[in-house]
């Protein structure tokens, strides 16, 4: 399939194909047309290198090829634009999804993506900026007097979804420009304070789906130097499985757990050569508008669960009166 | 006028009028000129800076990291590391320094004040002190800039396109409503527009009014109509920009509401007067965006035209055949500045932007794309059937054309919203406009500065130092920029301190490494020409008024050419590029000479 060449990351989502397709088939006639146009460049630079006795020729070449070249650009320019992206983009912005789609606001600040859930009611309570705590009620929810905002949801940097079903996501932001870009999901949408932005998605694979996909067999490096760069290489990496034994018959490395550099000094030590490694958190909500400071800090994590856990992580927060800020 | 204006100086004006605040045109050219080089000097220097931390996040920085802690506020950590603010600060200070002190100085202020008036027989500008204002509006606009790094808070850190309300709420560390970074960085901005647009009506007027007899504005040069579309451009759009300036310093200093909306809390501070903050808010983010773009891409073409010209008028002579489709050029750059005014809104396809303006604005982007093409093409089969001369403006403007290709190429998957919902704000957008300007418009330049070295100083500089110049230069180009393409791609945010902690980030970040040592590498390819540049000027080898047997009129002129530029003012007889012309004695006919038979 053309769609994971060119560099491009893996992609989960049910529209990202068509993105993709398109970035492929441009990048294609991209180099159709470079090699073509480098081929006579680099043509005439050796045939038509100048000397003593050469004289150039006067009148102009008739250029018929160049003129079917220029016409075959301007249509492909066109099937590429009407085909594909006109249609694409109606759908990423005009055609909202209606079979029962989950509906999260996201609150962008400086640098923290708030998580907006409506709750059992199904209905976000107001939010006035005049009760933002940022301990406390980062969103300005009121929620002794609207009954609406009694039992919303907050999460903070963790983006919790269904895996399959239809994610509508209201963005908006409480202080200055960020935009909400999720690479993996072929999402990306600026969040402008003073507007609620809609975009929506659905994930085809869970976060666990999208580990498996990515874990990589890696070199355990016996250079003691190594180690730390190594481990610092793989910071956000965990064990995919359990590697090495102790003394007394147990893992040194457990599943799930995160590569350090004492792990893989004693990994190596217990000469154990190759592990394999894959992101705690595979699926990265990034900034891409620059918004201060800690614009390269704000990150935030989709998780990708399937729908029972996902009612199951609903459940375990309704209430709202418990806050998230593990990760803060 | 001309000739009245030739014959009006029989007095020595002294130094300070000669070389300061002169208003011969040639002298504010060389001032431009060079003023502007140092500025892109500076402004990769801090690129160079940030380059570190990409590679090497949160080391200290090698040799000045310690310094720089103690030179410059808020850049560096006491160790000398970078600061993420610092980060933000060179990146924005980066991006205004090339393009406004840098690319369109060297670009419009000195090739243009240097060259057009000699290319179309002029003594001088039609407004010479006009000409002298435009470049002491410039400077104190480009101290102002460079001062800000020293202010309580550092230089602007909102990125150069200050987007609000970041830019409005930022640079508040020193509380002093002018004496921080983004007020002097718009204050900058005035100056700078200013100057542009006093330069701009100048342009207009010479090139209409003082052309020599005989020179049509279809025997005009490339280079000239390059200049004369790019004056357009810089007229019509920077004032929108400059209102734009304007109105974000009133939000920032009297906080009036422009770009605030209501509402704000930042970093718990709220913003709206009713909750005790300073603004009443209804203001629009978006507005700064549509008026800063409304300039900003045209803008693009002002860095890109003026370069074609220079590229056409080196092809012509060292090809030693007319350019193909002179005329289909001239169109092509008139088309490109028109449609140059209808395709910002790319630049925002993300905003939130619905169905049918997006239908507009990548309709109008993919036309945009085909004057280009056009341009490329004209220029490619230029060569064909020549006899290439492989000079070294010549290399430079060989090497424009494939980088140039790259750079336009590329603008096809950002012009295209569906496309662009994964490439926007990554790399691939980096490396895409860094291809137009850095490889293509930076090669052009040193093209025109190796070109016409000789009409400033009567010298021509070392051939051997030209090529130790170009050789490398092309190569680290594209080793600064190619990889940027890979981490775009693969879908990593343009502007962070630290990429690796994001997963992509991590992965790609060989890719960024060899970005920054080609970076380094490529500062020092710069030496070869800093020192070619200053020896020749005082030492290099003597050369005659025309020594690259070129045709156009600046050439006719005597090398430096005098006060009023032509001791007798030329006529023209011909078009401008008539080389290797059947029936003529030489395979070049200048624009000036009655007869060029064989007999």
């Amino acid at each position: 399939m053309v769609a994971t060449r060119f560099w491009l990351p893996l992609d989960i989502s049910s529209h990202g194909t068509a993105i993709d397709n398109l970035i492929a088939y441009l990048h294609i006639f991209m180099a159709v047309l470079f090699i073509g146009w480098g081929i006579f460049f680099v043509y005439c630079l050796i045939k038509f290198r100048g000397g003593p006795g050469r004289r150039a020729r006067y009148d102009d070449i008739k250029a018929k090829p160049s003129k079917y070249a220029e016409v075959v650009v301007v249509a492909i320019e066109a099937v590429l634009l009407v085909g594909i992206s006109m249609p694409v983009w109606a759908s990423y912005r005009a055609d909202p999804p209606k079979d029962n789609p989950l509906t999260v606001r996201v609150v962008a600040q400086q640098f923290a993506w708030n998580i907006h859930y409506p709750g059992p009611d199904g209905k976000f309570g107001k939010t006035k900026p005049g009760l933002v705590n940022e301990v406390t009620n980062p969103l300005g929810l009121d929620r002794d007097n609207d009954p609406n905002a009694a039992d919303d949801i907050v999460s903070i940097n963790n983006f919790y979804v269904p895996k399959g079903r239809d994610v509508v996501v209201r963005l908006t932001s409480k202080d200055v420009i960020h935009s909400f870009a999720v690479p993996l999901l072929r999402v990306k949408q600026d969040v402008i304070p003073g507007m609620e932005i809609p975009v929506w998605f659905k994930a085809l694979e869970t976060n666990d789906q999208v580990r498996e996909q990515l874990t990589r067999r890696v070199q355990v490096p016996t250079d003691p130097a190594g180690i730390e760069d190594f481990a610092n290489e793989h910071r956000a990496d965990v064990f995919m499985d359990d590697f090495g034994k102790n003394a007394d018959g147990k893992p040194i490395a457990v599943a799930g757990g995160w590569v350090t550099d004492e792990l893989t000094k004693a990994l190596g030590a217990a000469g154990v050569t190759e592990i394999d490694v894959a992101p705690k958190d595979p699926v990265n909500i990034q900034c891409a508008q620059l918004c201060g400071l800690g614009h390269y800090r704000m990150m935030g994590q989709m998780q990708i669960v399937e729908p029972a856990a996902f009612q199951e992580w609903l459940d375990s927060q309704s209430g709202g009166e418990e806050e998230f800020f593990e990760d803060e | 006028m001309s000739s009245d204006h030739a014959h009006a100086h029989h007095h020595d004006p002294g130094f300070i009028r000669k070389y300061i605040f002169s208003v011969d045109h040639k002298v504010i050219g060389v001032q431009y000129a060079v003023t502007s080089l140092v500025f892109l000097f500076l402004g990769f220097t801090l690129m160079m800076i940030m380059r570190f931390q990409l590679a090497y996040p949160n080391h200290i920085i090698p040799v000045i990291g310690p310094w720089l802690s103690h030179a410059v506020e808020g850049l560096v950590t006491e160790k000398g590391r970078l600061l993420p603010e610092g980060y933000n600060a060179l990146g924005a200070m980066h991006g205004t320094i090339m393009v406004f002190l840098g690319v369109v100085p060297l670009a419009v202020g000195g090739f243009g004040n240097y060259v057009m008036p000699l290319q179309i027989g002029a003594p001088d500008m039609a407004f010479p002190k006009l000409n002298m204002a435009s470049y002491w509006v410039f400077l104190p606009g480009g101290i102002i800039m460079l001062a800000s790094f020293f202010v309580p808070g550092g230089a602007a850190n909102s990125g150069w396109t200050s987007y609000a309300p970041l830019s409005v709420t930022a640079n508040t560390v020193g509380t002093n409503a002018f004496w921080n970074g983004q007020t002097m960085w718009l204050l900058g901005m005035v100056f700078l527009i200013t100057s542009s647009l006093l330069g701009s009506v100048n342009f207009i007027v010479t090139i209409v009014h003082l052309r020599v007899n005989g020179l049509k504005m279809f025997r005009l040069p490339f280079f000239v109509w390059a200049q004369f579309v790019t004056s357009f451009l810089l007229l019509l759009a920077f004032p929108p920009l400059e209102a734009a300036g304007v109105m974000q310093l009133m939000d920032r200093v009297f906080h009036t509401s422009f770009f605030m909306p209501s509402g704000l809390v930042v970093s718990g501070v709220m913003q709206d007067q009713h909750l005790g903050g300073m603004y009443a808010g209804g203001g629009s983010p978006l507005l700064w965006q549509h008026l800063f773009w409304f300039l900003a891409h045209p803008e693009v073409y002002v860095l890109i035209l003026p370069a074609m010209g220079i590229v056409g008028e080196v092809i012509a002579n060292n090809t030693r055949k007319p350019i193909w489709g002179y005329r289909i050029l001239v169109y092509s750059i008139i088309f490109l500045g028109f449609m140059s005014f209808i395709v910002w809104a790319h630049h925002m396809f993300l905003t939130g932007m619905g169905t049918s303006i997006s239908t507009f604005f990548q309709t109008t982007t993919m036309i945009i794309s085909i004057p280009s093409v056009v341009i490329l093409t004209a220029l490619l089969l230029s060569l064909y059937g020549a006899a290439i001369r492989f000079t070294v403006p010549m290399l430079f403007a060989l090497a424009f054309l494939p980088m140039f290709a790259i750079g336009g190429l590329t603008g096809l998957p950002l012009g295209l919203s569906a496309s662009d919902i994964h490439l926007h704000d990554t790399y691939y957008v980096i490396g895409h406009f860094h291809y137009v300007v850095a490889p293509g418009t930076i090669m052009a330049l040193f093209a025109g500065i190796y070109y016409w070295f000789p009409k400033v100083t009567g010298r021509k500089m070392n051939d051997f130092l030209g090529k130790l110049h170009f050789w490398p230069t092309f190569i680290f180009m594209n080793g600064v920029f190619m990889p940027m393409f890979f981490v775009g791609l693969s879908g990593v945010s343009r502007r962070l301190w630290d990429q690796t902690n994001y997963m992509l980030g991590n992965e790609t970040h060989g890719w960024v490494k060899m970005s920054s040592w080609s970076a380094w590498m490529l500062g020092i390819s710069q030496l070869p020409f800093i020192i070619n540049f200053v020896i020749s000027a005082f030492a290099g080898k003597k050369v005659a008024a025309n020594p690259w047997h070129a045709t156009t009129l600046e050439w006719a002129a005597p090398s430096p050419p005098p006060h009023g530029n032509f001791p007798e003012v030329p006529v023209v007889y011909r078009g401008p590029y008539e080389y290797s012309a059947p029936g003529a004695k030489d395979d070049y006919s200048p624009q000036h000479l009655p007869d060029v038979s064989l007999a």
